[in-house]
C-alpha cells in the first residue's frame, strides 16, 4: 500500500515536472506583458513534433542514447524558440498599445492556426515516438520501482528550472525581465529595452515547451497535432494555482497538479482525471483569490 | 401598448413566421442548418456581451451554461415533454401544439442554466480580471464532465432526443420559428437592459467599481445579475442547439466553444451588441462558406481572425451600434 | 443632534496609523473644511465614512446610525454621497448618463422593471429629464452628450459634483474639488459650494489645501496632520493656531503655508 502511494507519487511528480516547464512559459509571458499566452500548449506541441522528425533524421529511432536525447532537445528547443519569437513578432508586438483582450483573441487564432496548420502539416493521425532512451528500472523496491526514462524526465525538468531560476535572478536579462514584469512604462524610462525582454521571454517560455514536448514523447510517445490544447489549458491553470506571473508558484502548481491528477487517476477513477484540475483551482481560488503564491493587489482610492 | 408597438410586434411575428414556413423549404438542409447555427451563435454572443462587453467582467465559460441548458432540456423532452406533446399533437393542429410546446423546452434549458450561472457566479464574481476568466473556464469544464458522467442523459454516449415510448411525438425542433424569435428576444432584452438608465449600472460597474459603489451601486449584485441572465440566455441557446440537432454531447460544448463565443463578443466590439450579432454571424456561416478550400478552410479561419483582429484591435464595430442612427449619419 | 458623528476613529493599515483618534462632528446644513498637509490622513477619514475601508476602531455614526463598517453602497443609500481627489467618473458614460446612472441607483429600479414596457418608458422620460435639470444647475448642460473622459478638468470635477447629488445626500464629501483649478474657477467653485449647501440643504465636508479658499466657505475647520486632530475652530482662529501653522512650516512639501 505505502509502495504503491510512493510509485504514484513518483508517476505523479515526473508528470508534473512537463506541467511545470509548459506553466512556466505561461508565467513569464503573463508576468511581462499581462497577457495569457492561449498559443502555448501548441508551442509544445510542435516542440514534441519536431523531436519526433529530428529524432528520426538523427537516426536514432533504433539506437537509444542519452547524446540523442541531448541533440532532439536541442533541435527542438531551436525550432520553438524561432516559432516563438515569429508569433510574438506578428501577432503580439502590433497589439501592444491595443485594449487589453485584442492579443488575446490572437492568441487563441494562432492557437487554431497551428493545430490545424499541424495537421496539414504532420497529418492528423498519431504518431509514435521513438524510445531515445532504452526503459529500464534504475531503483526497484519491492513493487516500487523508477525508471530511467522517469529520472531523465525529472533531472531534465529540474536541471532547466534550475537554469532558469539562475537565469531569471542573476543575469542582466532576468533583471531586465523582472523589472519589466514589476511595471514595465518604468523600466523603458530606466532604459530597459522592453520590446526584446518581451521577446526573450517568449523564446525562454518556449524552449520549456519544446523540452516538455520531447520528454513527454518519452513518456507518453503517441502525439499528435491536437495534444497541445488540454496539457497547455491545464499548464495554464497550474500557473494560476502558484499565482499567475510567480515563477516558483508555476513549478509548485505544475507539480502539484501532476501529483494529484496521478492520484485521482490511480485511486478514483481517470474519467474524474480532468475534471480535477479545474475543481482545485476553483477550491484554491476561493480560498485565496490570486493563487497559492500571488500578491494581492488593493487599489488605491 | 402604443399602436406603433403593436405594429412592430405584428411585423417581427409575420417575418418570423414567414421565415419558418417559407425558408427551410426553399434552403437545402444543409444551409438550413447553418441558418440554425447561426441563430444560435448570435444568442450565444449577445448574452455573453453583457458580462463580458457590457459589465466589464470576463467570463470565457459560456459553453458550460449551453452545456446546461441543453442536457437539462433536453432531459425534461425525453423524461416529461414527449407525454406532454403527444396529448398536445392529438387536441390540437400541429403547428400550434407545438408553438405551446417549444417554450416549455427553452425555458426548462434557460432556468437550469441561470441556476447554474447564480450558484457559480456568487462566488466566482469575488475574482477579478484574468482570475475571474479561468474560473469560470474551470466551472465550465466541471460542468461538461460532471454531464459526461450521468448515465440518465448518455453520460460518454451523448444523448439522443427521442422517446422511444411516446412515437408520434417528434422532440425536434422544426423550422427557424423557435431560433429567430429567441434571437429577437434576446436583443432585445440585451438592449433595453443595458441602455436604459437602470442598466446604466451595468456599464458604471465596467468603467470604475469604486465611483459605483459611491453612488450606491451593489456592484456585486450588478455582476450576479448580469451573469444569471447572461447564464439563462446561453441556457436557452444551449436548448435549441439539442433540438436543433435531435442529439447532444459534451464534446459540443468543450472550451472551444466558450472561446469561440469569447471571440465572437471581442472581435465583434466589446460592449456592442450588433457587433456580435455581426461577428457571430460571420464566423458561424466562414467555416462553412470556406469549405470549398477542403482541408485548408481551417487554417484559412485562423488567419482570419488574426488579421481582422491586428486590423481592428477595437473589434469590428468597437462599441459603436449600428441601428438607424448611424445607418443615417453614414450612408443617409 | 449632528447629522455625523465620528468617535475616536482610528485606522492603522499594518503599522501604519493613518488616522488616530479622530473626533469630528458636521451638523446638518454645516460646512466643514478638513485641512493639513499631504498625508495627513484626510482622504483616509473620508474613505472610513463612505466604508471604503472599515475603521480599525472607533465609532461612526450617519443621522443616529452606525455605519462604521458598512458597505459603500449601504452608505451611499443613507445618504453620503462624495467626490474623488483624483476624479472617477465613469469615464466612457456621457456627462448625462453620469448622472443618470446615480439618479437610477438613488431609485434602486430593479432589473426587471427595464422588462415591463409601460414603466420603463416612464420611468426613463422622468430620469433623463431630472438628469437634465441637474446638469443645468451645475452649468453643464452644454456638455450633456459629451463622454465624461472627454471634458474638460474643470468640468469633470462639476460632474462628479452633479453625479454625488443625484443620488440625493444628506451629507457631501467632497475631497479636493478646487485642485488644479486656477483662481477664478475657485472662485466659482466657492460660489458653487454655498449655493448647493443652500439649495439642497446638504451638510458639506471638504478636502483642501488652499485654507484661504475655505475661509469664506466654512463655518468650521479641522486641521489634521500625521493623523491626529491638531486643531478646530472658526477659520479665523484656526488660521492663527500656533500649531497650525508649525504643522504647515514644519513639513516642507506640504501644500502652501496657510497664508
Amino acid at each position: 500500500m505505502a509502495e504503491d502511494l510512493l510509485q504514484q507519487l513518483v508517476n505523479g511528480v515526473a508528470w508534473g515536472g512537463i506541467y511545470a516547464l509548459i506553466a512556466l512559459g505561461y508565467t513569464m509571458v503573463y508576468g511581462v506583458l499581462k497577457l495569457i499566452n492561449f498559443a502555448h500548449g501548441e508551442v509544445y506541441m510542435v516542440g514534441a513534433m519536431t523531436g519526433y522528425y529530428a529524432a528520426r533524421s538523427f537516426g536514432l529511432a533504433g539506437a537509444p542514447s542519452l547524446l540523442g536525447l541531448v541533440a532532439t532537445l536541442a533541435a527542438s528547443m531551436a525550432v520553438c524558440a524561432l516559432l516563438a519569437a515569429i508569433i510574438e513578432r506578428v501577432a503580439y508586438r502590433p497589439l501592444r498599445s491595443a485594449p487589453r483582450l485584442a492579443p488575446l483573441i490572437t492568441a487563441i487564432g494562432v492557437s487554431l492556426l497551428l493545430q490545424n496548420l499541424g495537421q496539414l502539416v504532420f497529418g492528423a493521425d498519431p504518431k509514435f515516438f521513438p524510445p531515445l532512451l532504452e526503459s529500464r528500472n534504475v531503483f526497484e523496491v519491492g513493487k516500487l520501482s523508477v525508471s530511467n526514462v522517469q529520472l531523465a524526465v525529472l533531472g531534465t525538468a529540474i536541471l532547466l528550472m534550475a537554469a532558469l531560476q539562475w537565469i531569471v535572478m542573476r543575469t542582466r536579462f532576468g533583471r531586465a525581465m523582472r523589472a519589466v514584469s514589476f511595471d514595465a512604462q518604468a523600466a523603458a524610462l530606466m532604459g530597459v529595452p522592453v520590446d526584446r525582454v518581451i521577446l526573450g521571454t517568449f523564446v525562454l517560455g518556449a524552449v520549456l515547451a519544446a523540452a516538455a514536448g520531447v520528454l513527454v514523447g518519452l513518456t507518453n510517445p503517441k502525439i499528435d497535432p491536437l495534444m497541445g490544447v488540454l496539457p497547455g489549458l491545464k499548464a495554464f491553470v497550474a500557473a494560476v494555482l502558484g499565482g499567475i506571473g510567480n515563477i516558483p508558484g508555476a513549478m509548485v502548481g505544475g507539480l502539484l497538479l501532476g501529483v494529484i491528477e496521478t492520484f485521482v487517476s490511480g485511486y478514483l477513477s481517470s474519467t474524474y482525471r480532468d475534471a480535477i484540475a479545474f475543481v482545485l483551482l476553483i477550491a484554491i481560488l476561493l480560498y485565496k483569490p490570486t493563487g497559492l503564491f500571488g500578491t494581492t493587489q488593493t487599489e488605491k482610492v | 401598448m402604443s399602436s406603433k408597438r403593436v405594429a412592430a410586434f405584428a411585423l417581427v411575428a409575420i417575418v418570423l413566421l414567414a421565415l419558418d414556413a417559407w425558408l427551410p423549404s426553399w434552403l437545402n438542409p444543409y444551409y438550413a442548418t447553418i441558418v440554425t447555427r447561426i441563430g444560435i451563435a448570435v444568442v450565444a454572443a449577445v448574452s455573453l456581451q453583457l458580462v463580458n462587453g457590457f459589465t466589464g467582467q470576463f467570463s470565457i465559460g459560456h459553453a458550460g451554461f449551453m452545456a446546461v441548458g441543453a442536457y437539462t432540456s433536453a432531459a425534461f423532452s425525453v423524461y416529461v415533454g414527449a407525454g406532454w406533446l403527444e396529448s398536445l399533437l392529438g387536441l390540437l393542429p400541429a403547428p400550434l401544439a407545438r408553438s405551446l410546446f417549444y417554450p416549455l423546452v427553452l425555458a426548462s434549458g434557460g432556468l437550469a442554466a441561470a441556476v447554474a450561472g447564480f450558484v457559480v457566479g456568487i462566488p466566482a464574481l469575488r475574482l477579478r480580471g484574468d482570475y475571474l476568466a479561468i474560473a469560470t473556464l474551470g466551472f465550465a469544464e466541471v460542468i461538461r464532465i460532471a454531464i459526461l458522467n450521468v448515465d440518465a442523459v448518455g453520460g460518454a454516449r451523448g444523448f439522443s432526443i427521442h422517446a422511444a415510448e411516446h412515437p408520434a411525438a417528434d422532440l425536434r425542433f422544426e423550422g427557424f420559428g423557435a431560433v429567430y424569435a429567441v434571437v429577437v428576444v434576446t436583443i432585445v432584452v440585451v438592449a433595453r437592459l443595458v441602455y436604459s438608465s437602470g442598466g446604466l449600472s451595468f456599464r458604471a460597474v465596467r468603467e470604475d467599481e469604486v465611483a459605483a459603489t459611491s453612488i450606491g451601486i451593489a456592484t456585486t449584485r450588478i455582476k450576479v445579475e448580469a451573469f444569471v441572465v447572461a447564464s439563462f440566455f446561453a441556457g436557452v441557446a444551449g436548448a435549441l442547439f439539442a433540438h436543433s440537432e435531435g442529439y447532444v454531447h459534451t464534446n459540443s460544448f468543450a472550451f472551444l466553444r466558450s472561446f469561440e463565443i469569447v471571440v465572437f463578443v471581442v472581435l465583434g466590439g466589446l460592449g456592442s451588441i450588433t457587433g456580435a450579432v455581426l461577428a457571430a454571424a460571420v464566423l458561424t456561416a466562414a467555416p462553412e462558406l470556406l469549405r470549398g478550400l477542403g482541408e485548408w478552410r481551417m487554417v484559412l479561419y485562423s488567419l482570419l481572425l488574426i488579421g481582422t483582429m491586428l486590423l481592428r484591435p477595437q473589434g469590428l464595430l468597437g462599441n459603436r451600434e449600428i441601428d438607424l442612427g448611424w445607418l443615417r449619419k453614414r450612408f443617409g | 443632534m449632528a447629522l455625523l458623528e465620528l468617535r475616536r476613529v482610528t485606522m492603522r493599515f499594518g503599522g501604519l496609523t493613518s488616522v488616530s483618534d479622530l473626533d469630528l462632528d458636521v451638523d446638518p446644513g454645516q460646512v466643514v473644511a478638513l485641512i493639513g498637509p499631504n498625508g495627513a490622513g484626510k482622504t483616509t477619514a473620508f474613505n472610513v465614512v463612505t466604508g471604503v475601508y472599515a475603521p480599525t476602531e472607533g465609532s461612526i455614526r450617519f443621522a443616529g446610525r452606525e455605519i462604521a463598517g458598512r458597505r459603500p453602497h449601504e452608505i451611499s443609500r443613507l445618504g453620503v454621497a462624495r467626490t474623488f481627489q483624483n476624479i472617477r467618473l465613469f469615464r466612457g458614460l456621457t456627462a448625462a448618463e453620469n448622472v443618470r446612472v446615480a439618479l437610477a441607483a438613488a431609485k434602486r429600479s430593479g432589473l426587471f422593471d427595464v422588462l415591463r414596457p409601460g414603466s420603463w418608458r416612464r420611468q426613463e422620460t422622468t430620469l433623463c429629464a431630472e438628469a437634465v435639470g441637474l446638469l443645468e444647475r451645475l452649468g453643464l448642460s452644454h456638455v450633456a452628450d459629451t463622454a465624461a473622459g472627454s471634458l474638460p478638468y474643470g468640468d469633470q470635477r462639476l460632474l462628479e459634483i452633479a453625479r454625488a447629488l443625484a443620488t440625493r445626500p444628506r451629507l457631501l464629501l467632497l475631497d479636493e474639488p478646487a485642485a488644479g483649478m486656477n483662481p477664478s474657477e475657485k472662485q466659482d467653485l466657492g460660489a458653487l459650494v454655498a449655493r448647493l449647501r443652500a439649495e439642497f440643504g446638504l451638510a458639506i465636508v471638504l478636502i483642501e489645501h488652499d485654507v484661504r479658499f475655505v475661509m469664506d466657505l466654512a463655518e468650521r475647520v479641522s486641521v489634521l496632520d500625521h493623523g491626529e486632530k491638531i486643531a478646530e475652530g472658526p477659520p479665523e482662529a484656526v488660521r492663527r493656531d500656533p500649531a497650525v501653522i508649525e504643522a504647515y512650516l514644519g513639513a516642507p512639501d506640504a501644500g502652501g503655508a496657510p497664508a
